[in-house]
């Protein structure tokens, strides 16, 4: 294999090393918030320092990559990809670090575990990792055919988000003293809505890589049409 | 504007190819003159045998034989000298001073008339070193007479060889002996045989250098040794159509004789032209 | 420091070519030396096998080291020190020889006859140029059978022949097709854990996907030495960032 293809497969690895890391983030995060464990929690905290030091990394090897090599096409549209998921995923395990908090502070324990069903938090939480995973294939294989699921899943999330407000309002009428918990677990619903939508970005990142379209900000344009 | 250019070009064009034509004609004429008058007395008799009756009859075997051992003596002498002073001049000075000299020296060598050669040869050769006129002294003579142009066309082969395969040679450890030897020279080589051989039909050519030096009126019998003398074709033409003892008679066999002698400096040339690609397409295989 | 320059000052008649370089290459490595034509740098490479001895009228001073010595003392013999540093030159230069023979050239000029040796050091010298499986069925064809990009090649597999643990490129891929171009890259990338490479190029691109370290000359003088990497990202002199950058001139 040519050296600068070499340099191309290192740069790929480490991006899916740390999608591998930030994937077990979020998948601890969300045990550590179902189950209630700190300890879980508390390890999801320790370790987003990996994450971020995985992006400078990423990001530091993207610019010598660009600057030695200067790739050009599908070399640079990657170059410029991996620039830009490495980014999201750091954002998404900042997500799962502030829901590992929510878990710790247990300010909100009181709440029981009616209203989190209700809320279908599991069901977001596993949604969103899904389409991370959904992600890394598409990232991996290079293949953009689950890019129509991942943006309906994320549609998904957003209902059961805009969902969790009537829920949250409802309950607010009743519980008024716990309004405090309640407006924490709208922080929350917002935080696992947020990673869908950062999920939405990596797929559109990496139709731009294989397919040179954008895909972003599409909706708004056939409305304007 | 345009048809006035138009038509100085065609006119231009026209002188141009006339005067290229008229040329060629002359070329043709001689070469047909000699040819014609040439072929009637052509046979294997004619080239064979030995001059009879005064030279109104026979051939002109001896001749023929003079002039190849003319050739072959100047040639033993002259190329590997000019050969050597050209790389030497070449390849080897580095004082630009002295080549520019060399150089000027041989160029006025070349434009010495050859009766001067002639002179000389028969100063140096024939009395000083006591030679006597024979093929020795005859040949050392012509020798001296093609050493510029042999030194020229040997320099300019060399000069043509490109730097880039010096420097690479070079650069592989090769000396600069080792690399004239193995590459320049080899490369080199194609375009230094046409200048040999181009001397070589001056060689066969020329009559005044061998007038004092070495040729002869009439011999019976063919020289024995380097220092006997010789008859030689141009020298044979020279007296035959001039001093002979019947020159109304003998014209036939001058032109005759003129006819081998063209036919020999032909076939060198063309010759030299079949060496040169041989050794070209070797050089590229 | 395999390669090693202590205040070389360099002069064509009065024209003073290098000014004042100093440079210390490590061994196995890639250095690149670029900078605008007429900047020295083909001048400085061709100091470190003598190759400037051809040209007349030329003056040296100071130190120029290969392995701690000083190449310029007496008693180092110049086809000695040419065994030990290879070049390859801008233009492909193989002679009007067979490949076979193009390669055993340095071989047998050094001295060495032993026919089964230098077939053996052919084949060795061809491999890892990568030229072997291209030409092993037409050894004995003229080398200018060859393209461009394989002439260059051999050219390559000759200097390695002889086994030198240095090799010195003036600008080998410059009269080469992109195709060509980047073989002889992806070579000197393999031709680095053996040899130590110093490559002269117009091409930064090219400086910048082959070397490990990068020398820019400008007016004589080298205006930065350092790792490849910081000279491309975060050049410390502006006028190397206004030449890398396409600013100069």
């Amino acid at each position: 294999m040519r050296h600068t293809e070499l340099e191309i497969q290192e740069l790929k690895t480490q991006v899916k090393q740390m999608w591998n890391l930030v994937v077990a983030q979020l998948s601890k995060t969300k045990k550590a918030l179902l189950e209630n464990d700190t300890a879980l929690a508390l390890e999801v905290i320790s370790q987003e320092k990996r994450v971020n030091a995985y992006e400078l990394k990423i990001e530091s090897d993207c610019e010598n990559y660009i600057a030695l090599y200067s790739p050009v096409a599908v070399d640079l549209r990657l170059a410029l990809t991996l620039i830009k998921i490495s980014n999201t995923l750091e954002r998404i395990g900042d997500f799962a670090e502030g829901i590992a908090r929510h878990t710790i502070s247990q300010e909100c324990n009181v709440i029981d575990t009616k209203i989190m069903e209700d809320l279908g938090v599991e069901k977001m939480m596993d949604t969103v990792l899904e389409m991370l995973l959904d992600g890394y294939i598409a990232f991996e294989t290079e293949n953009t055919k689950l890019t129509e699921k991942i943006l309906s899943l994320d549609i998904q999330v957003d209902e059961l988000y805009k969902n969790g407000f009537f829920i949250l309002t409802e309950y607010l009428n009743t519980q008024e003293k716990n309004a405090m918990c309640a407006l924490k677990l709208i922080i929350l619903l917002r935080k696992i809505e947020r990673i869908g939508d950062h999920c939405n970005n990596i797929i559109e990142d990496i139709v731009f890589y294989v397919d040179a379209e954008v895909l972003k900000h599409h909706k708004k344009i056939t409305i304007n049409q | 504007m345009i048809r006035s250019k138009n038509i100085q070009q065609k006119i231009a064009f026209h002188i141009f190819r006339l005067l290229s034509f008229g040329i060629l004609g002359i070329l043709v004429w001689i070469l047909g003159f000699i040819i014609y008058n040439g072929i009637q007395v052509i046979s294997w008799e004619f080239i064979t045998s030995y001059p009879k009756e005064g030279m109104t009859e026979g051939g002109i075997f001896p001749a023929i034989i003079g002039t190849i051992y003319l050739v072959i003596g100047s040639m033993i002498f002259a190329v590997p000298l000019g050969i050597m002073s050209a790389i030497y001049i070449s390849e080897y000075a580095s004082n630009q001073k002295w080549v520019r000299f060399i150089r000027i020296m041989t160029n006025n060598l070349a434009s010495i008339p050859s009766i001067v050669f002639g002179l000389f040869g028969m100063a140096l050769f024939v009395h000083t070193f006591g030679f006597g006129d024979s093929i020795l002294a005859g040949s050392l003579t012509l020798g001296i007479l093609i050493i510029p142009i042999v030194i020229r066309t040997t320099e300019e082969a060399l000069k043509a060889v490109p730097e880039s395969y010096r420097l690479g040679s070079f650069a592989l450890g090769a000396t600069k002996l080792q690399t004239i030897k193995n590459v320049v020279f080899p490369i080199a080589f194609p375009n230094i045989m046409t200048g040999l051989i181009l001397s070589v039909g001056r060689v066969s050519g020329e009559t005044a250098p061998i007038l004092f030096t070495v040729a002869a009126y009439f011999l019976p019998k063919l020289p024995q040794s380097i220092f006997d003398q010789a008859m030689a074709l141009p020298y044979h033409l020279y007296v035959i159509a001039t001093s002979g003892t019947d020159i109304e008679a003998s014209k036939p066999i001058a032109y005759g004789t003129a006819f081998v002698l063209i036919s020999i400096v032909l076939t060198i040339n063309l010759l030299a032209g079949w060496i040169r690609r041989y050794f070209e397409k070797q050089n590229s295989i | 420091m395999m390669i090693e320059a202590k205040n070389i000052n360099f002069y064509y008649g009065n024209f003073h070519a290098l000014k004042g370089i100093n440079i210390a290459i490590p061994a196995n490595t890639v250095t690149a030396l670029i900078g605008p034509s007429g900047c020295g740098k083909s001048t400085f490479l061709r100091l470190f096998n003598r190759m400037n001895d051809t040209i007349q009228n030329t003056k040296l001073t100071g130190e120029c080291l290969v392995n701690g010595q000083n190449i310029y003392d007496k008693t180092v013999q110049v086809d000695d020190l040419r065994k030990n540093v290879g070049m390859v030159f801008q233009k492909p230069n193989p002679f009007p020889k067979s490949i076979f023979e193009n390669v055993a050239y340095g071989l047998k000029v050094n001295g060495i006859s032993d026919k089964k040796y230098i077939a053996e050091r052919v084949e060795q010298s061809l491999i890892a140029a990568a030229l072997w499986n291209e030409v092993k069925d037409k050894l004995h064809q003229s080398a200018f059978a060859l393209s461009g990009g394989q002439q260059q090649r051999l050219c390559i597999a000759r200097a390695l022949a002889i086994s030198p643990s240095i090799l010195l490129m003036d600008e080998p891929a410059s009269a080469l097709d992109p195709i060509s171009t980047s073989k002889i890259e992806e070579l000197i990338h393999e031709l680095k854990e053996k040899y130590t490479i110093v490559i002269v190029t117009h091409n930064m691109q090219q400086a910048a996907r082959v070397s490990n370290k990068t020398g820019f000359f400008m007016y004589g003088e080298l205006i930065e030495y350092s790792d490849t990497k910081k000279m491309f990202l975060n050049p410390e002199n502006i006028q190397t960032q206004n030449y890398i950058t396409g600013r100069f001139g």
